[in-house]
């Protein structure tokens, strides 16, 4: 299943690349694409929206302060 | 009070808190206590680094060390340590102005790029049982009904099944000239209605509509890197484990064989890591494609992503196709033969007969005549033309299979092929020879085209040879391609793209896609097309405006320049002061510029990129 959120308060185009790769090392997660100019995130997973969801954010908060993934 | 606490939270209110604190840490310590300067420092340094030594943690705990928060954080802490107060505060203050600069340049480029996405309205007023409801229009189903009211912009690609309107359609197509829609019409999102109420029949969902569809393209630019960018990363890769690697070497080494003590070396090892730091550049290059992209953006230039930048900035060759892309795309007339009649008569003659035909030549030949004579019957003859009857005589206008079938005499007429007949009372009185009219700013497109060292142009179309001479010879274009089916036209765009180093053809998508997929730099104009044409293709133009190539152009190489200036100037720079450093001369005052004071200046840079070049081609 492919899904889209919005993601803000990414500092850097270096730094969206990293988040991206940590992303798709989530178990669950195929891929993980983040459009730094767009804001937008794309990922490909197998898991629910909700559980997706939930690990996305971890992982966004985890990296940064103030990063925020909206559906 | 919330607007204040709001302001307080900002970076600029850090930045100049912490500037407070900084001079008046500087004026103590000149003057009154070291121990009050230094306390004034520590505020000062939280203030502005709070939040980098807090991700500096962060970055750490996920194992990634080189993260430049965790290099700036090492390098003030280790300054404050080693007693040099000022340089550990001006490394964090300098690091956070250039961080604002950074998230500045940023947002106008995403600015810039939303304005552009602002066509297409998220609501639908759809009519469900003869009632209106307003409802998200990404809910609409397929064949739903909605309502349009003048001003509003269509929501959903669809086709008029009431009403009349013109529409504004310039935000998708670049067309100036408002178009007139009728029952039958379609309808791309985007478009403003402007007078008039419609009613339409949606034929897509909304995320498939035109305005989507474009989204989704400039949403999707940047997936694909360019040279530039992508040396960039690798570079960065190598660049700041070896900088790291040579620190340890010069803070450790230098004391073990005695030649200075551990204090000094520890700081021209930490003015090192300073310098060393790769953002300036890891920054600045792709900033300057998004400026790029932005930029061209505002211009109905959509660029795929950043790797087409340097094939477009290159283009040696440039392939068209005719009709639609040169050509109008609409009729008229060229020239008027006359038989024993003048022309006006002849004209007044044939607009008559037409005034009941909606074919294209009809349209063409009624706007080419004010006096329409009243007809008392018409009878259209498909794929032939029309026998109109007046209160004198009979007239009919049509093609040559036409004038043999009412046996009209033709012998001895030179009249060029696909012309359309004009016979009075079976007796041949005239012929109007009707083509596709040239882009007005065709031939001065071309002719820049030219100027910006275009070594190569020609045509490559399925028309006759004598229409395609005659639109080459208006433009200007070196050579011809006709009567070309699609693939022959692929084969000859492919001995061309094969012969030189870059080869753009443009086309409208119409029968054209593999040709636009096979190019260097495939331009598919007239945005909202085809399907298949936007995918293959590298640019879209939302214009029909031929005068974009050449802008197109100038905004790539103004955007190469601007990144290769930022590689240099950042490299150059930073190499140079690291010798200074390595040599002893360098301190952090330094280095704190060859850092941030070169990403500053490079993203500076990089938003002239935004800005579209003035139109000037020598």
């Amino acid at each position: 299943m492919k899904i889209k959120y919005t993601i803000t308060g990414l500092d850097c185009p270096n730094c969206a690349a990293k988040l991206a790769g940590q992303m798709s090392n989530i178990n669950g997660i195929e891929s993980a694409k983040i459009n730094f100019l767009t804001e937008k995130l794309t990922v490909e997973t197998e898991l629910d929206e909700q559980q997706a969801y939930k690990l996305l954010s971890a992982a966004a908060t985890a990296f940064e302060k103030g990063i925020k993934i909206e559906k | 009070m919330t607007k204040l606490l709001h302001f307080l939270k900002s970076d600029l209110a850090r930045i100049i808190l912490a500037l407070i604190f900084f001079i008046s840490a500087l004026i103590l310590e000149q003057t009154v206590s070291k121990v009050g300067a230094l306390a004034m420092y520590i505020v000062a340094l939280l203030l502005s680094g709070g939040r980098v030594f807090v991700d500096a943690v962060r970055g750490i705990l996920r194992r990634d060390l080189l993260d430049e928060k965790f290099l700036m954080s090492i390098a003030s802490v280790g300054a404050m340590i080693v007693g040099e107060w000022r340089e550990g505060v001006a490394v964090m203050l300098f690091f956070l102005v250039g961080e604002t600069f950074e998230h500045y340049a940023v947002r106008r480029s995403r600015a810039s790029i939303r304005s552009l996405m602002d066509i297409c309205p998220d609501e639908a007023c759809v009519v469900v049982d003869g009632v209106e409801q307003t409802v998200d229009a990404e809910d609409v189903e397929v064949d739903s009904v909605i309502v349009i009211r003048p001003g509003e912009r269509v929501p959903i690609d669809s086709v008029v099944i009431s009403g009349n309107a013109d529409v504004d359609t310039s935000s998708m197509t670049g067309e100036s000239l408002p178009v007139s829609v009728s029952p039958g019409s379609e309808l791309f999102s985007g478009y403003i209605v402007m007078n008039g109420m419609l009613k339409a029949r949606t034929v897509r969902l909304s995320d498939e509509s035109a305005a989507a569809r474009i989204l989704s393209l400039v949403e999707n630019a940047n997936e694909s890197k360019s040279k530039e960018e992508s040396f960039i990363t690798s570079f960065s890769k190598y660049y700041t484990p070896a900088v790291v690697i040579i620190a340890l070497l010069v803070a450790i080494l230098p004391p073990v064989f005695g030649l200075k003590n551990l204090e000094d070396s520890v700081y021209t090892a930490l003015t090192f890591l300073v310098i060393s730091c790769p953002c300036a550049l890891v920054i600045s290059v792709p900033m300057a494609f998004f400026g790029g992209i932005g930029g061209a953006a505002s211009r109905g230039i959509l660029f795929k992503g950043g790797n087409v930048f340097s094939k477009v900035a290159t283009v040696e060759s440039v392939a068209f196709d005719k009709t639609g892309t040169i050509t109008n795309g609409k009729f008229e007339i060229s020239r008027v033969i006359c038989y024993g009649i003048s022309e006006v008569e002849l004209l007044s003659l044939a607009a008559s007969a037409e005034q009941a035909s909606n074919h294209p030549v009809a349209e063409c030949l009624r706007s080419a005549s004010n006096d329409i004579l009243p007809i008392t019957s018409a009878s259209e003859i498909a794929g032939r033309g029309v026998v109109a009857k007046f209160d004198d005589c009979e007239c009919a206008v049509g093609n040559l299979s036409l004038m043999h079938e009412l046996s009209v005499n033709m012998n001895g007429l030179n009249i060029p092929d696909g012309s359309v007949y004009v016979a009075k009372d079976g007796v041949l009185v005239g012929a109007v020879v009707i083509s596709d009219s040239v882009k007005s700013e065709a031939a001065g497109s071309v002719d820049s085209l030219r100027r910006l060292g275009v070594k190569r142009t020609c045509i490559l179309s399925g028309d006759r040879e004598d229409n395609v001479k005659r639109v080459s010879a208006a433009v200007n274009i070196d050579e011809i391609g006709f009567q070309l089916t699609p693939e022959e036209k692929y084969n000859k765009l492919e001995e061309i793209v094969l012969s030189s180093k870059s080869t753009m053809y443009v086309g409208d998508g119409i029968n054209d896609s593999p040709s636009l997929a096979r190019a260097d730099v495939g331009v598919a104009m007239g945005g909202v097309g085809q399907d298949s044409a936007i995918e293959a293709a590298d640019v879209v133009i939302m214009t029909d405006s031929l005068s974009k190539l050449p802008e197109m152009i100038l905004i790539a190489r103004k955007t190469i320049n601007i990144s290769w200036q930022n590689i240099i100037f950042a490299l150059g720079v930073k190499g140079l002061i690291l010798i200074l450093g390595l040599l002893g001369f360098a301190n952090m005052w330094l280095a704190v510029f060859a850092d941030v004071g070169v990403a500053v200046l490079a993203i500076l840079n990089s938003m002239r990129a935004l800005i579209a070049p003035k139109n000037k081609i020598t």
